[in-house]
């Protein structure tokens, strides 16, 4: 024990003074984090629509007047032909055309909305907003209250903003980033220039040595990804919801999968360029399919089962749904399951594979 | 070299060791990397294993400290077998590798203090780096150091235990005629405190400098034995190349061969 907290000081005073290595690992995560936290602001802006007011009258007037008013809606006023240009630009989303009869209360009027078919999506989502907004202003225009109102409650009370979804995948790939780098990597430099024999020849066991840098690891990757956390949480607003205690049980728990991945793939490869390889073939796939970036359902069918079973997806799901959700550990039981399942199953490997005559030479 | 008391026990005792290894390119078959090497190292020698590149110097020395298996035959250092107690004998020995290289960010004295604290001790960084006149750069990083220095960090680093027995990897390969010499000093001032020395090495001016006893290997075997002088009177060739100095390079040659290794 003496010696695994002897290693694991050194480890921590070693990779602790590695500032290049700590800067890179942060910039990743954060340069998404700034991309993502701004993009989604923008999301939230109004709908840029224009309007064209044939009509020209006083009722005309206080039709426009109202919606723009209207909490979805930026309005821009103008005649058809300049309009028009901007939808095809991409500028406007549509043009409410008001006819030249739009004259009063009593006299319903056809509006005509101007689209740019080429977005039929966009088109088809639009439709329903422009018909209730129009709905609305009928109401306040008529001074009739409506005879079903509507008060939308959010039961989960949780934020559905993209950063939300995000942040908790970004820290998930965080982990599998340090801990990869942070044992195969590291295992491969150290025998490369000797250490490992350096060590071998002193009463070490290989259990010191694990277990010095697991735990030199496991200190540093809470501090980076609690870092990270403050970063999301303070600048981007992005809730933790969940319990403080069982988020970092899941950084510990996925840090020793992915170290102990990274131990297997060490004691494996004998080369720089090896390492590098079986890095990559690790962490590329699971970057892209374990619902980091976007989630597994919008994946095609034939790659979600393969997905759902990816150590990061469990990494990834259960950090969401404690931070973003405030789901309990106990209320994950089949993503704990699969934890459980991947750390019995690296780490065995990893003990397996790892000898120091092997190793070490 | 001058004649000093050595203690009969044998404190590093090899019997027939074997050790095969896959031949590179041929994929179930072996070769013999070190085949039947006995040797008898007695407590306060300075012993040499010569050999041309791959005559098996190397793995025998690994063999004898714990670092590869032994595939056949035995060996123990202070009666305790190799095989069964590694760890052991670990606690015993002091081991300079080839390999000079260090972790990042750490001083000598960073070093020197895990490692001395790996074997549950507690030796002074700066009393070892003063053994080898290295005191002045104990805030210093290894990778600043000079190959001379480089070496004689290496010896400090096996000295954490204050081993019985120590055993030095070509510890000259490299180093200019100023450093060779300056490291043997070294190696001579802790071999008359009382350490054992094994050293492999190329350097037939230093085995026959340092060394009180040799073994020349070729092919995993032991081709001959005994002291520098021994050697000379019983294998250089008629007459010596050179009459005055040196002979045990002509000794070296007619056993082994003027063949180029790889």
């Amino acid at each position: 024990m003496g010696s695994t907290l002897l290693m694991a000081k050194t480890f921590l005073k070693i990779f602790s003074k590695d500032r290049q290595s700590i800067f890179f690992t942060l910039f990743f995560p954060i340069t998404f984090m700034a991309i993502f936290g701004f993009i989604n602001t923008g999301s939230e802006d109004a709908i840029e629509i224009g309007v064209v007011d044939n009509a020209g009258n006083a009722f005309s007037a206080e039709f426009v007047d109202a919606l723009g008013r209207h909490p979805l809606f930026a309005v821009t006023v103008g005649d058809e032909g300049a309009l028009k240009e901007k939808v095809v630009e991409g500028d406007l989303a549509l043009v409410l055309i008001l006819p030249e009869d739009f004259r009063g209360k009593e006299n319903p009027a056809d509006l005509t909305m101007l689209v740019d078919a080429a977005q039929a999506r966009q088109t088809a989502m639009l439709r329903p907003l422009i018909e209730h907004a129009l709905l609305d202003l009928e109401r306040e225009m008529r001074a009739i209250e409506p005879l079903f109102p509507l008060t939308v409650v959010d039961v989960e009370a949780r934020s559905q903003r993209y950063i939300d979804f995000l942040v908790p995948g970004l820290l998930a790939l965080t982990i599998l980033q340090i801990s990869v780098a942070g044992s195969g990597y590291n295992i491969v430099e150290y025998r490369r220039k000797g250490i490992l024999k350096r060590l071998f020849v002193t009463p070490i066991r290989p259990r010191d040595f694990i277990g010095g840098l697991v735990l030199a690891r496991l200190v540093l990757t809470v501090i980076q990804v609690t870092f990270l956390l403050a970063v999301a949480v303070v600048l981007l607003d992005v809730p933790v919801v969940g319990n403080v205690f069982e988020l970092l049980v899941l950084i510990f728990v996925g840090s020793a999968i992915f170290l102990s991945m990274g131990f297997c793939m060490g004691s494996l490869a004998k080369t720089q360029q090896a390492i590098m390889l079986l890095g990559n073939l690790i962490t590329l796939p699971q970057m892209f399919l374990s619902g980091v970036f976007f989630s597994i359902e919008s994946m095609p069918e034939v790659l979600q089962p393969v997905a759902n079973v990816l150590p990061l997806t469990f990494v990834v799901s259960s950090l969401r749904e404690v931070i973003v959700n405030g789901l309990s550990l106990a209320e994950q039981i089949p993503t704990m399951i699969g934890l459980a399942a991947w750390l019995a199953i690296t780490l065995t490997l990893a003990i397996r594979l790892f000898r120091w005559k092997q190793v070490a030479s | 070299m001058h004649p000093k008391t050595v203690n009969a026990v044998p404190i590093v005792r090899a019997d027939k060791l074997v050790k095969r290894y896959p031949k590179p390119g041929g994929k179930s078959e072996t070769f013999l990397a070190v085949d039947g090497v006995s040797l008898a190292i007695e407590a306060g020698e300075v012993f040499g294993i010569l050999g041309p590149n791959g005559a098996g110097k190397t793995t025998t020395l690994e063999m004898l400290e714990g670092l590869t298996d032994i595939d056949s035959g035995e060996a123990t250092i202070a009666g305790i077998d190799v095989t069964a107690a590694p760890h052991k004998v670990k606690e015993i020995i002091g081991v300079q590798l080839q390999a000079n290289e260090y972790f990042d960010h750490l001083t000598l004295t960073d070093l020197l203090t895990l490692f001395s604290r790996l074997f549950h001790r507690d030796n002074d960084p700066v009393a070892l780096l003063k053994r080898v006149q290295l005191e002045d750069k104990a805030a210093a990083k290894p990778a600043a150091l000079s190959g001379g220095q480089k070496q004689r960090f290496s010896i400090a680093s096996a000295l954490v235990n204050d081993p019985k027995v120590l055993f030095l990897d070509e510890p000259t390969t490299g180093l200019d005629p100023q450093a060779k010499r300056n490291l043997w000093k070294l190696v001579e001032s802790l071999n008359a405190s009382g350490m054992t020395i094994v050293l492999t090495t190329h350097n037939m001016e230093e085995a026959e400098h340092l060394c009180d006893r040799i073994v020349i290997m070729d092919h995993g075997r032991v081709i001959a034995e005994g002291s520098p002088q021994d050697l000379i009177m019983h294998h250089a060739p008629e007459p010596p190349a050179a009459r005055l100095h040196g002979n045990l390079e002509d000794v070296f040659l007619s056993l082994t061969g003027h063949a180029l290794r790889e």
